[in-house]
């Protein structure tokens, strides 16, 4: 029951309120309104213009608010991942003619990356495995629902306090397995479908054990990788349109949600947000806000990348690790490389393929390398009188000189790490996508090993495909250069002494990884 | 604001705010809710941050917190509460001296009041149904200021004196409580509230002087509702005449609560004043249900205000032996008894218990009515038993008042439900058969073990009350169910009072989901059920509490003010200074019917009614209330070559819609290819819901273009009708 007259955005005014309509409730909260003189000064890099709001559109308006939106953006999805359980374990052995491995390794994998880049998270607004959890708990395709089911615990902040950390373990653990029992090689088209059922069952049990998304939010293993590299996306997320309506909105329905919308599922609130990195684009805000004063908002890409004001270490720690996995997954194609895990493995009486020390390894080392980088640039930059903020006591908000410049110089190469992690991707796709309609077929009887489509690529000879993964690296270089350049001006100089040398350390550093990699590429003669 | 905490703070006592970083949104809900200003932003990282010096542990920032970004460990640092000690008559028998005391001293109150943190977003306001300003008349305690006190006070009620004596505080304002819900004693609101009215009189209405034709209504009933609608009547100048059944006015305080809870002195305080302001008090005038017609031939408005008047019998083997009563004959038999110049002995004769000695009383049921019989019994020299089938941990009455009656003496059996009354002519012995009740929303279940056997002296049915049945068949939408559904408006999910936690002194009463379910009583109490006919109290909502009543008569006094009601034989002058509400309210997909409703509403506002816009879905009770004249549009959905309805939308809402009590309500539907019946389904619905239908139109593609040359367009030629029906007395007398 409404208890005060709200006047709906919009609409015109209400009458002014009778006398038994006033209700002593209202006029006695003394709450007063959040003030802060600097609050337009902290998000002005990163509030697009208004201008770039797509919700003004009379017609995308009506699509976010209608209930029903997001359960059809998941439908397809789910419809394709559950086929892909059930003719990965019923359909063909032939990994190119199965359906699930086809559809999975070759092209699902490239297009989330692209959808990344491109959008930010365009895949969590309708990922089958998310929206599966989700319908279960809230016991409802698309209705606002008053109760769920499900424990409903929010996430014990010892794990919390790691962010996007708990994600990129999980991402660490399903890509070692995935190469163990060579799932994406494409290996057994039935372990492709345990996977996927795997990732749909863990989903489940934390949507039925946590409230929200909080899956999606910690746990998945896609998360984190979505949260960094897709902040170079050029949507910014669901913003507020005018930020004095948010902080003085008296209700803030679009966190703990109303009869139109839910809470924010991924703990954003559009007054605060200031990335796209945690704004899974659910629209549940929008439809509940009782101002009308959410936006889908785009931005210039790479907006989220350099202009938030407030950086993570979680999200810093999650780059140098996604990185140092993509580099091991191209480590892994060289065959000095495939010497030496065998050689590990036969010391180490490891079965076979990857060996869990060399994976670690690897990867650990990089990160490392990434950190002994930032490092080398707080002992050459840092100024002598800069004392670090005060900063709590948990792992997101511990503050030293030494995070001072490994954060921001992460956030600079987010983009040649988006690059790699594409290119890696592009052999596959490139040699094989034309089997995806092979498989389709195969489904209904026709296609099969012999048929010229199953056995043609996209780009035949390696020179293209490594000509290509170069080009995306050379665009990812440049854009992490242009990155690095910008945050080490905006906030590596502050704390140091030399501006001009810092921003030209930062992008020769970005330079640097970016030239590594595509060298790698090139050694790597477009192995998949 | 005075806070105690100690300075010297034992180990393992400090309290300690944590913000968890990664999930806090920095919206602030907490900054500005925290009543000792120990959270502020943390400009870099835009989260808050929290002094734990300054934290008292009240929680209410974890109650609020929109994604449970904050959690608080620690003690709370508030005082003890002093309660003064019962007053325990040396000899029971015949004493109605009250039992529960109230605070003598300025020292006892100033304490009480320090415990008061002034929360900026007071959960006990809405933990009380008359939404009193608590922490405000507190503060006025503090500042020594009984005038103060009272004025504001009297902004939400008029019988602070009883309220303060009879409410079930732990359940309302005091189980809302900060401390409360935070799993602490609460402040003694009821006890503060009380050391006002005792140590200051409870102000007289202030009379408006009454004009010759000023607005007549009739209250039927004199019970706290009556009192409250007949006060805020005359204090606005209004000609009130209150019919009263019973030979002296108050309803249920007057007639069926002890002296010893609400001495009779308190309880017709409200009556002494509102007769010497000019109430027209007719007692001793029962007024049937046959008879409401009538009344409103006579009044401009009608307020039924006569209760749940009717005891519930339970009908098992043996009820119509003799010396089986209900608590109402007893209650007032008894109170009569118990005067200072009454005859006990007479009245233990009438009842068949000449012989105190050892007779027992079986009271049928442990609610606060039982309690009073109860303890009247006792006072009358009986033994007293009282069996509810409920679980004591679910148990209605008070839990203060339960102890008191434990404690003079009353034996209280829960779980027991009476099954069989046995006796020769006169009852003699009760089977109580054993129960279980194992969640507080479950209805007991009734077990086949042995039941006990009680003998009995006299049986008393004080399992309740309900409506008196030729009002209900006069008036069919009563008694309405106080249930609210749908989700709660943000402000409540906002306050925290929702996410109840179960404290000793909110006893397994959820205190925000009963506030929120009363809510819906005082909203239905604004509007009025019929024409001309509101109903607070009891009689709307079956038996509550004496402080609900109060305001649902103060809502519909001020609902009436609102309407300006008046009776068919009424001069055109007499309606002339009141403005027409319009509320136009559409159910819009494309936005066609949302832009047609704001032409109409821009219409109708060049025609001089008050028009406002609002899509269906954010109509409620209130806004309806609101509301002289309702407007309905809505675009059509369906096949037209099977059957067009109103949209979906729209119907839904329609579904809910309560009793519109002949509103006057125009209807629009907005249509692509052919509305078909869908005008006349929006119509039938509006006639369902007691709504009178003035207009009906239906538009399609061509009838909404803009920029017609003919004038009047369709759109302006409806609004015209409307207007020419409901504004023509304004027109007339312009």
């Amino acid at each position: 029951m409404a208890v005060q007259t709200e006047v709906p955005a919009g609409g015109r005014a209400s009458a002014t309120p009778r006398a038994h309509l006033v209700d002593p409730i209202a006029v006695a909260i003394r709450t007063r309104t959040p003030e802060d003189p600097a609050v337009h000064q902290r998000f002005a890099a990163t509030d697009p213009s208004p201008g770039l709001d797509i919700a003004r559109s009379p017609r995308v308006a009506k699509i976010l608010r209608d209930r029903k939106f997001q359960f059809l953006m998941i439908l397809p999805n789910q419809i394709i991942f559950w086929l892909v359980i059930g003719i990965g374990l019923l359909g063909t052995v032939v990994p190119g003619l199965n359906f699930a491995t086809a559809i999975t390794w070759y092209l699902w994998f490239a297009l989330v990356f692209v959808m990344m880049v491109v959008v930010g998270r365009a895949w969590c607004a309708m990922c089958p495995f998310g929206g599966f959890g989700e319908w279960v708990q809230r016991h409802t395709f698309w209705k606002r629902k008053e109760s769920g089911i499900g424990l409903g615990l929010k996430m014990p902040e010892k794990v919390a306090q790691y962010g996007f950390l708990l994600s990129v373990a999980a991402f660490l653990l399903l890509t070692w397995i995935e190469e163990f029992f060579n799932i994406a090689g494409p290996g057994n088209p039935a372990s492709t479908s345990f996977m996927v059922l795997g990732i749909v069952g863990s989903a489940l049990v934390f949507f039925l054990v946590f409230e929200r998304r909080t899956f999606c939010r910690y746990v998945c293993p896609l998360t984190a990788l979505i949260g960094t590299v897709g902040t170079m996306g050029s949507v910014a997320g669901f913003r507020t349109r005018d930020r004095e309506v948010c902080q003085a909105c008296t209700t803030k329905d679009c966190m703990r949600g109303d009869a139109d919308g839910y809470g924010c599922p991924w703990y954003t609130w559009p007054g605060s947000a200031d990335s796209n990195s945690a704004c899974g684009l659910c629209t549940e805000c929008y439809k509940a806000c009782p101002s009308d004063n959410i936006g889908l908002f785009v931005q210039k890409p790479l907006t989220s990348v350099v202009a938030p004001t407030r950086r993570r270490a979680d999200v810093a720690w999650s780059v140098a690790l996604l990185f140092g996995l993509v580099v091991y997954q191209q480590l892994n194609a060289l065959t000095p490389f495939t010497n030496f895990d065998t050689w590990l493995n036969n010391h180490t009486f490891f079965p076979h393929y990857p060996d869990p020390i060399s994976y670690l390894g690897i990867i650990g080392a990089v990160a490392l390398v990434m950190a002994g980088v930032a490092w080398l640039f707080e002992r050459a930059f840092v100024s002598r009188d800069y004392v670090p903020a005060i900063g709590g006591r948990t792992f997101v908000d511990r503050t030293s000189k030494f995070r001072a410049y490994f954060v921001p110089l992460m956030y600079g190469i987010i983009p040649v790490v988006g690059a790699d992690y594409f290119a890696r991707q592009l052999p596959k796709f490139f040699q094989h996508v034309p089997r995806v309609p092979v498989a389709i077929g195969h489904l209904f009887g026709f296609g099969s090993t012999h048929s010229s489509l199953y056995n043609a690529s996209l780009i035949s000879s390696n020179a293209g495909i490594i000509a290509v993964q170069v080009g995306v690296m050379a665009a990812g270089t440049l854009a992490a250069m242009w990155a690095s350049w910008r945050i080490a001006g905006r906030d590596l100089a502050p704390v140091g002494t030399s501006k001009r040398s810092v921003q030209v350390s930062a992008a020769t550093f970005a330079l640097v990884i970016g030239v590594i990699t595509a060298v790698l590429y090139v050694l790597m003669n477009a192995a998949d | 604001m005075t806070i105690t905490t100690t300075t010297n703070t034992p180990k393992g006592t400090e309290r300690h705010v944590r913000v968890f970083v990664d999930r806090c949104a920095g919206c602030q809900e907490c900054v500005i809710r925290c009543p000792v200003g120990a959270l502020s932003m943390e400009p870099a990282s835009w989260t808050a941050v929290a002094d734990d010096a300054l934290c008292v542990g009240c929680r209410q920032c974890e109650r609020t917190c929109p994604f449970s970004a904050i959690a608080v460990e620690g003690p709370l640092a508030v005082t003890e509460r002093f309660d003064p000690p019962l007053h325990q008559p040396v000899e029971l028998r015949g004493n109605v001296e009250e039992t529960r005391r109230g605070y003598d001293t300025w020292d006892e109150a100033i304490a009480e009041a320090n415990r008061c943190l002034a929360c900026p977003d007071p959960t006990c306001m809405r933990g009380c149904p008359a939404h009193n300003d608590i922490p405000q008349f507190v503060a006025a305690v503090r500042d020594h200021d009984l005038e103060r006190a009272h004025a504001i006070l009297r902004r939400t009620t008029v019988i602070p004196d009883i309220c303060s004596r009879v409410c079930n505080q732990s359940a309302q304002c005091e189980g809302a409580c900060t401390w409360s819900l935070a799993g602490g004693v609460p402040v003694a609101i009821g006890r503060l509230e009380r050391f006002i009215a005792d140590h200051a009189a409870v102000p007289a209405p202030a009379v408006a002087v009454a004009s010759s034709d000023a607005m007549s209504v009739g209250v039927i009933g004199s019970g706290p509702a009556g009192i409250g609608a007949a006060w805020d009547l005359i204090e606005a100048g209004v000609a009130v005449t209150v019919y009263e059944r019973d030979a002296v006015p108050g309803g249920l305080p007057i007639w069926g609560m002890p002296d010893f809870t609400l001495p009779d002195d308190v309880a017709s305080r409200p009556w002494r004043q509102l007769v010497e302001a000019g109430v027209d008090l007719r007692v001793n005038t029962p007024i049937p249900a046959e008879s409401i017609d009538q009344l409103l031939t006579i009044h401009d408005a009608v307020v039924v205000a006569n209760g749940a008047g009717v005891p519930i019998r339970l009908p098992v083997p043996g009820a119509d032996l003799d010396g089986v009563v209900d608590a109402t004959m007893f209650l007032q038999g008894a109170k009569r008894a118990l005067l200072a110049d009454g005859d006990a002995v007479a009245f233990r004769a009438e009842l068949g218990v000449a012989d105190a000695r050892g007779a027992r009383v079986l009271v049928l049921g442990a609610g606060n009515t039982a309690m009073d019989v109860a303890r009247m019994a006792r006072r009358l020299g009986l033994e007293a038993t009282c069996v509810d089938w409920l679980d004591e941990r679910f148990a209605l009455a008070r839990p203060d008042e339960l102890a008191e009656a434990r404690h003079e003496g009353v034996e209280v059996r829960f779980l027991r439900t009476l099954t069989a009354l046995e006796g020769d002519g006169r009852v003699e012995r009760a089977q109580l058969a054993h129960t279980v009740q194992p969640e507080r929303t479950k209805v007991p279940t009734v077990l086949k073990t042995t039941p006990d056997v009680l003998d009995v002296d006299l049986v008393v049915m004080a399992m309740g009350y309900r409506l008196d049945a030729t009002f209900r068949e006069a008036l069919p939408t009563l008694p309405i169910v106080k249930r609210h559904v749908g989700l709660p408006h943000g402000r409540w999910s906002a306050s925290g009072v929702l996410k109840n936690a179960a404290s000793a002194y909110n006893h397994h009463s959820p205190v925000g989901a009963l506030s929120l379910d009363r809510e819906v009583g005082l909203w239905a109490a604004a509007m009025p059920q019929r024409e001309r006919l509101w109903v607070a109290g009891d009689a709307l909502t079956g038996p509550a509490t004496v402080v609900e009543a109060m305001a649902q008569g103060r809502r519909a006094a001020r609902a009436i003010l609102d309407a300006h009601p008046a009776r068919p034989d009424r001069a055109p002058e007499f309606r002339a200074d009141h403005e027409v509400r319009v509320l136009v309210a559409y159910a819009s997909a494309g936005g066609t019917t949302a832009a047609l409703a704001g032409r109409l509403a821009d219409r109708l506002s060049v025609a001089g009614a008050l028009a406002s816009v609002l899509p269906v879905e954010q109509v409620g009770a209130q806004e309806l209330a609101a509301a002289d004249v309702l407007v309905l549009g809505t675009w059509v959905e369906g096949l037209v070559v099977a059957k067009v309805h109103p949209a979906a939308a729209m119907r839904r809402w329609l579904a809910t819609l309560p009793n519109l009590g002949a509103k006057p309500v125009a209807t629009f539907c907005t249509y692509g290819v052919n509305p078909r019946g869908a005008g006349e389904e929006l119509a039938q619905a509006v006639r369902s819901a007691g709504g009178v239908v003035i207009a009906s139109e239906t538009f399609g593609r061509e009838d909404r273009a803009d920029g017609a040359r003919l004038h009047p367009t369709k759109t302006e030629a409806f609004a015209n009708r409307i207007a020419a029906r409901v504004i023509t007395r304004v027109a007339a007398v312009a």
